[in-house]
């Protein structure tokens, strides 16, 4: 049985259930918490997939494009007549005619000065690139689930260290009477709630664009900030204007949720400032685990494969541990690759190769003169044999 | 694990962050290193093992603003709450180093003198200075034991 496979039959921890429906404090007045709470909806547990986000990115960023292309004529507005062969020159079409430099140089190649480009552009290029609905909205629910893990708001570079909790949810009655209309109170809301930073970091990162592009209408490069999220329905739209005017600031209703704002650059993690309101709309608009979506027509909200990740939790579970064999061995292991002693200097080398040099030593064998002493030299008469003709 | 879910452990945000993140530094010199910015990675290295902003626990060495240095650990009981999730120590803030050490020495060094001498009080302050856990003194081996239990035997 797999991992995949494995759902264990009754929980040790019964919190588990509870675990993965924490609540969320819902901020009031001045960055206080209100006293009132919201479970977290259900949304924010679908599977964390940078895959399929980076490539719902890719395919949408595409989508607001203006098709561009050169000029039909561009290039061919002369007639140019190729000299053929025999007068030492390219058989390139060259302009026709004297009196002017023109006449003589060619023309029509992309590799020509003023010929046409190579493959020139067309309007009809392929522009814009359908994806399935379906895997936009797990893109949109999985950029969500990551809005609320801090450690990807971090990695994206938000500056949250005074956010009380994330996800970040302020009470919709802040809103009330037009109340973030004017910049400098949605700014002051932002700070009372600890995302001032945010805003400040994005209003200090503006810079200019390297390259082409400062002069196609892409100045200037910044950083994102936080996105507001709201319920028009209940919070009303003033506070798009008051926003709006907020450097890396960008605001989105609840209903309208846009996979570009969520996950910029296909980087998962966007710090998002909730509306009461539009917070509680999130199990309406993409239901839960019992309940349908009441807007979106056949979806069902992404699940994950194994229902726990955690796998120190599942290796530490009484259904694993109680399976296991006992660890083969002793508490002293021979450990393997080390690096080699010389026996000749290394005594316990020596021994473990040769337990006889203990009593070799000890006895000193290695010094013992030979029993019979010196052997004699050669005998005259020997050598006398040997040499004989 | 107190995230959202238990689906998102800190192995599953370390593939996702390990490509491109926010602290990261590369560096094509140095054969490729990559470094992190992350405060709370005692290393600097871009590894699994010291990016403490993915791990659940983690501590962290940084300057301090007016001098010394603050140290701080990461609440696992506090992943969500990031204004709430550091303990912070500073060490020697706005002060030297060594100022503060005779301040401290009869809270730290009395009760264990007074315990083994009696006399304590007479002593100089010299003395007083020295830590109360002494290294154990060393043990002979070889020939210098050998040595030293002959010049005890000859003595006794």
């Amino acid at each position: 049985m797999g991992l995949y496979g494995l759902n264990p039959p009754s929980r040790p921890h019964q919190t588990d259930a509870k675990m993965s429906r924490p609540t969320v404090t819902i901020i009031g007045k001045d960055g206080a918490p209100s006293g009132a709470t919201h479970p977290m909806p259900t949304v924010f547990t679908s599977p964390i997939r940078p895959d399929i986000v980076q490539q719902v990115h890719t395919g949408m960023a595409k989508n607001k494009r203006q098709p561009y292309a050169v000029s039909e004529k561009a290039g061919h507005q002369t007639s140019a007549e190729s000299w053929g062969t025999g007068r030492a020159v390219a058989r390139i079409p060259r302009v026709s005619g004297g009196g002017t430099h023109r006449a003589g140089q060619a023309a029509f190649g992309n590799m020509c000065r003023s010929g046409r480009m190579f493959a020139p552009t067309k309007i009809w290029r392929k522009w814009h690139i359908k994806i399935n609905q379906g895997q936009k909205r797990f893109a949109t629910a999985s950029a969500l689930a990551a809005s609320a893990v801090t450690p990807l708001l971090l990695a994206r570079g938000h500056q949250i260290s005074s956010v009380p909790e994330v996800p970040l949810v302020i009470d919709s009655s802040i809103f009330e009477g037009a109340a973030a209309a004017k910049t400098a109170a949605a700014f002051k809301i932002l700070t009372s709630v600890g995302a001032g930073a945010d805003v400040l970091k994005a209003k200090k990162s503006k810079k200019l664009r390297a390259g082409k592009g400062k002069m196609r209408g892409r100045r200037h490069t910044q950083r994102r900030g936080p996105l507001v999220i709201y319920d028009s329905a209940v919070d009303g739209k003033e506070l798009v204007k008051g926003f709006r005017n907020m450097p890396g600031c960008e605001t989105c209703d609840v209903y309208s949720l846009n996979l570009l704002q969520l996950a910029p650059g296909g980087h998962l993690g966007r710090f998002i400032v909730w509306t009461s309101a539009a917070f509680k709309a999130l199990d309406n608009i993409y239901g839960t685990t019992t309940k349908p979506s009441e807007l979106k027509k056949d979806f069902l909200l992404p699940s994950n494969l194994v229902s726990n990740a955690d796998l120190t939790r599942l290796i530490n579970s009484s259904e694993i541990q109680s399976v296991l064999r006992a660890p083969k061995g002793g508490a002293v292991t021979k450990r393997a690759h080390v690096q080699k002693k010389n026996p000749l200097r290394n005594k316990q080398v020596m021994l473990r190769l040769n337990p006889y040099h203990a009593t070799f030593v000890k006895e000193k064998l290695g010094e013992e003169k030979a029993p019979a002493g010196k052997p004699q030299p050669t005998a005259a008469l020997f050598k006398e044999i040997v040499n004989q003709d | 694990m107190a995230t959202v879910s238990n689906q998102i452990s800190s192995d599953l945000i370390w593939e996702i962050v390990r490509n491109n993140n926010a602290y990261v530094v590369s560096r094509r010199t140095g054969g490729g290193v990559r470094f992190s910015r992350d405060p709370l990675n005692l290393k600097n290295m871009h590894t699994r093992k010291y990016a403490g902003f993915v791990n659940e626990k983690a501590v962290g060495v940084v300057p301090n603003e007016n001098g010394g240095v603050k140290i701080l650990s990461k609440k696992a009981s506090a992943s969500q709450k990031p204004a709430a999730n550091f303990t912070s120590t500073t060490f020697h803030g706005g002060k030297s180093a060594r100022r503060p050490l005779p301040t401290r020495l009869p809270r730290t060094v009395t009760a264990p003198i007074s315990v083994r001498s009696p006399s304590s009080a007479s002593l100089p302050s010299a003395v007083l200075s020295v830590p109360s856990s002494l290294p154990p003194e060393q043990k002979l081996r070889g020939n210098k034991a050998k040595k030293a239990a002959a010049a005890t035997e000859e003595s006794s």
